[in-house]
């Protein structure tokens, strides 16, 4: 791969295919719902539990309320914007937890061998064989419910996918030239690991990320749906739909903008997702 | 093939064994067992009865043994909202959970499997691009924006279909399809990866090159060996007949497990979820263990204790 890669960069440079048009989009819209998260407050028109009492489920294009208002007169477009906020921070705290814990595994496993590397694998394929929304709805069960508990069960999803390729991609890199040049130098396996092999596979996990991603996304508004994610007075993507099934037949407006949020969102991110797997790391399916 | 057998019954075991492990563990970490499993207005000689019939006042890892031993026995505790045994509750559950998921299962396998082959078959066509826009959108259309979307059109609008409840078997068609639509596109999806997979094999190249019909070519030598993934997905599938359901049962109000288990986690009432994990552990089990059997019959180097995808 070290080897290969001068080259292969110097071919692919002239021929660099553009961008799709589709992949543009989405980003375009991820682009949009980050920016829209992280600056929620300025852009929110209301508080987001603001009584509005004279506009109760007022549909979609009325002047004050752009997309319409609920039950209680609450703004619908505060409601969701505030909603992509939380479902993206939960979404973000889980892949990069997620991605942590299986990298760590990944490299435990490759460097260790042996007896804790059969027991990581075993454990991958358990997390892989079971439903996960069941496993996270027990774990609720006994629990209870909290944000941070939340994030960090849903930062168990997806870890195998992660913990396999780390160990796969760590156990041929060991194998390569830079690996054992730094090792005769006298570095330790962390170094190794963090600043030597983790650079080279990074890209891969990355990939990863935007495939495991979309599906945090869903299994949050999942829970949410259910009443058992995210908490009222806080809401969620899943939580905005909850609500809105309760008024389908009077305002279904309030049900569709999250709903059709969720899936373009989970779309896009996909489309890009798979557009880099293409590019940078083929040979992940 | 005996090695290949046991090899997979251990696995089969050990996994069982990591979730009742898990229930164990998540069990003790949430408080008293007893307080939990009799709840907190228990008297005190039950819960005094309890903690000696469980014994709780041994060390944590005779507990953890006998833990093991109460459910192998099928003792698996009472619920705390009607004090029946948990595992009477879930079973009533299941017949209408399976009138659901089997159904579904069919439309995913009748229409998923075929759909992939043509797919796979026509690269590049309508019905190729079509097959692979509805995986996409399979997979990114949740399944309660899916049956809501179902019930917007065909409850609410229309009128033809109730658009919750149980009473009769018109009923059960919106959840049937919410269910069945979204897991076909995903089989199709697979089943013509896997195919194409198996179509750019040199093997499916000799057979054609030495003028065997492509008709035979196909049957013959490109679906036997597309199948073996495929089983795989379709394994999963069955192993989530139980638990498949929870999200479009609670979007239909359908009594199933489902059902169950969201009415069972909101109230916390232990015995029911642990219940019910260990039965959809048990299916997921089971059904991978039919897979690897499978894999044993269509694959003939399994059975000579190799390994698959060993060339």
């Amino acid at each position: 791969m070290a080897e290969a890669s001068l080259p292969d960069a110097a071919a692919a440079k002239p021929a660099r295919p553009r961008m799709p048009p589709l992949v543009f989009v989405a980003i375009a819209w991820v682009a949009t719902m980050i920016a829209v998260a992280i600056l929620a407050d300025l852009v929110k028109p209301y508080v987001f539990t603001a009584m509005d009492l004279r506009n109760r489920l007022s549909p979609p294009g009325h002047p004050l309320h752009w997309l319409g208002t609920d039950e209680l007169g609450r703004d619908v477009l505060s409601r969701l914007i505030e909603s992509i906020r939380v479902s993206l921070l939960i979404a973000f705290g889980a892949s990069l937890i997620s991605a942590g814990l299986g990298t760590a595994l990944g490299f435990l496993a490759a460097h260790f061998r042996g007896l804790i590397e059969q027991a990581v694998l075993m454990l991958a394929d358990f997390q892989a064989s079971m439903p996960f929304l069941v496993l996270a709805l027990s774990v609720l069960a006994f629990f209870g419910n909290s944000l941070p508990l939340l994030i960090g069960l849903m930062g168990l999803y997806g870890w195998e996918r992660y913990a396999r390729i780390a160990r796969g991609l760590a156990i041929s890199a060991s194998a390569q030239g830079y690996a054992a040049a730094v090792r005769q130098l006298g570095a330790g396996p962390a170094r190794i690991y963090l600043r030597h092999i983790l650079p080279n596979i990074a890209s891969t996990l990355i990939v990863s990320m935007t495939l495991v991603f979309p599906e945090v996304i869903l299994l949050e508004s999942g829970l949410s749906f259910l009443g058992l994610g995210v908490q009222p007075p806080m809401t969620s993507l899943g939580n905005m739909v909850g609500y809105g099934r309760e008024y389908l037949t009077r305002a279904p407006w309030i049900m569709l903008a999250p709903a059709l949020t969720i899936v373009l969102t989970t779309l896009a991110i996909s489309i890009i997702g798979d557009w880099l797997r293409d590019r940078l790391d083929p040979s992940l399916n | 093939m005996l090695r290949f057998a046991t090899l997979r019954l251990g696995r089969a075991a050990i996994t069982i064994a990591l979730v009742v492990t898990f229930a164990f563990v998540v069990l003790r970490l949430s408080g008293d067992p007893a307080l939990i499993i009799l709840g907190p207005e228990a008297p005190p000689e039950a819960i005094a009865a309890f903690r000696k019939s469980w014994g709780l006042d041994a060390s944590i890892f005779v507990q953890y043994v006998d833990y093991f031993g109460a459910i192998l026995r099928g003792d698996l505790g009472r619920s705390m909202r009607d004090g029946r045994p948990a595992i009477l509750l879930v079973a009533e559950r299941i017949p209408a959970t399976l009138a659901l998921t089997l159904p579904a299962l069919a439309i995913k396998i009748g229409i998923g499997v075929p759909a992939g082959i043509y797919a796979a078959l026509h690269r590049g066509g309508p019905v190729d691009r079509l097959v692979m826009m509805l995986a996409v959108a399979g997979f990114t259309v949740p399944s309660f924006v899916l049956g809501l979307t179902l019930v917007l059109i065909f409850s609410v609008q229309l009128g033809w279909l109730p658009s919750g409840g149980q009473e009769s078997w018109r009923h059960a068609i919106l959840p049937v399809v919410t269910l069945g639509t979204g897991g076909a596109a995903i089989l199709a999806r697979f089943t013509r990866s896997a195919m194409l997979e198996v179509l750019g094999q040199p093997y499916i190249r000799t057979a054609s090159a030495k003028g065997v019909a492509w008709r035979a070519v196909v049957t013959g030598h490109a679906l036997p060996n597309a199948a073996i993934p495929t089983v795989t997905m379709v394994g999963f599938m069955v192993g989530s007949l139980i638990a498949g359901a929870v999200v479009v049962e609670s979007v239909f109000s359908w009594p199933g497990v489902g059902r169950l288990l969201v009415v069972a986690v909101a109230n916390r009432d232990l015995a029911v979820v642990q219940c019910i994990l260990l039965l959809v552990a048990g299916t997921m089990v089971a059904s991978n263990l039919i897979v690897d059997f499978l894999y044993g019959l269509l694959d003939p180097r399994l059975r000579a204790g190799g390994r698959a995808g060993a060339h």
